[in-house]
């Protein structure tokens, strides 16, 4: 194969695009997706204060890199999630990473700063890991940019990942979950705005773009994540795009564009009267938020946890 | 060659291609990347005897 751009050696091939590309052109291909995003989607504004959320994984490291690449600051938030061997090996990719490029890495951990960890919360709430995991990050995520001062959060989801968070919605037809899927969240009282510049990138191109810029990330999977419902929806369009290539980019693009407005009304509503936290201060319509009625349940307060299904994947 | 989660060793004879090999690995080409060094590997590519490869999966789990 040869390079769409400049005829030399291809190194990877993108059917959805129907092209190929050498090394250098690739990258420049990631960078362009991403500023295009960006740009499209007005996710910063400059000026803007940037926080990454750096989990070690491929997705997060070649946006931090990426970001950089555009020439927009922004520094990194690991969090550890307390989940063994995985989680250290993971935080060392992240503070490697940040040590080699000289960016600042915010870091906190699940147990030594809430008293409770991943697999600890999954047993006191008798639900799958992924549950209280994505809940803690989305409210320690938030949590960290509001008192450092952000202006957003940018994280790591990638096509591949919003088109398995869609699938899954419409599968159940979540429709208040369907009005929220967004590549920007604006910010609103006592929310920073969450931008997904990667949306425009597939996993595989993620990948691609840290193999072929020396970015040593956790390749490993989760293993509390095995066999999860995102990794089977994965699966299902991966199959489909294999068949159709497009496919996925497709069924997510469409959904920005001619889907989504169908169901903004009824994210407003189930959003409902929002009021602060009594414990932390988080928006919340309960009357404890979900992490705080969490972080009880696990630490042993006799609180009962109902945690809401959040998106897959988010 | 080396294929990760599980991380495992196999020996395939060659020459065979990229897509062929994929086919009897069972494995869908969206998922993975080939890696040959510090580099990667298109479908088109022909494998020899003797080439070192790891074929890595893409996929996570959110």
């Amino acid at each position: 194969m040869k390079c769409r751009r400049c005829r030399g050696p291809a190194v990877i091939d993108i059917r959805r695009h129907n092209a190929a590309f050498c090394r250098d052109c690739f990258l420049r291909h990631c960078r362009e997706q991403v500023k295009r995003a960006i740009k499209d989607h007005e996710m910063i504004v400059p000026g803007d204060r940037v926080l990454v959320a750096v989990s070690g994984g491929k997705d997060s490291l070649a946006l931090w890199d990426l970001l950089a690449e555009l020439e927009i600051e922004a520094d990194g938030l690991y969090l550890g999630l307390g989940i063994g061997d995985y989680s250290d090996e993971s935080g060392r990719h992240a503070r490697d990473f940040a040590v080699a490029r000289g960016r600042r890495l915010i870091e906190v951990d699940l147990r030594e700063e809430y008293g409770f960890d991943v697999p600890v919360a999954a047993a006191a709430t008798r639900r799958a890991p992924c549950g209280a995991c994505g809940l803690s990050k989305r409210h320690l995520f938030n949590d960290v940019a509001l008192r450092e001062g952000y202006d957003a959060i940018a994280t790591g989801h990638n096509l591949d990942d919003e088109a398995a968070v869609l699938l899954g919605n419409v599968l159940r037809w979540e429709t208040g979950y369907l009005g929220r899927q967004a590549p920007v969240l604006p910010n609103a009282p006592g929310f920073v705005r969450k931008i997904k510049p990667l949306v425009r990138l597939g996993e595989r191109e993620m990948a691609a773009y840290c193999v072929l810029t020396g970015i040593d990330y956790q390749v490993d999977e989760c293993p509390m994540a095995q066999g999860n419902r995102h990794l089977g929806l994965k699966e299902v369009l991966d199959a489909l795009e294999e068949r159709s290539a497009g496919a996925k980019a497709a069924f997510l693009f469409g959904f920005y564009d001619r889907g989504r407005e169908h169901f903004l009304e009824e994210a407003a509503a189930e959003r409902g009267d929002l009021r602060p936290c009594p414990e932390c201060g988080s928006p919340t319509t309960s009357e404890l938020c979900a992490f705080c009625t969490l972080r009880d349940r696990a630490t042993g307060e006799n609180v009962p946890v109902h945690l809401r299904r959040a998106p897959v994947g988010d | 060659m080396l294929l990760r989660n599980p991380r495992r060793e196999i020996e395939i004879a060659g020459p065979i291609t990229v897509v062929k090999l994929l086919q009897q690995l069972q494995i869908n080409p969206e998922t993975v990347l080939l890696i040959q060094g510090d580099t990667l590997v298109t479908r088109d590519a022909l494998l020899s005897d003797g080439d070192d490869i790891e074929i890595r999966p893409v996929t996570s789990g959110g």
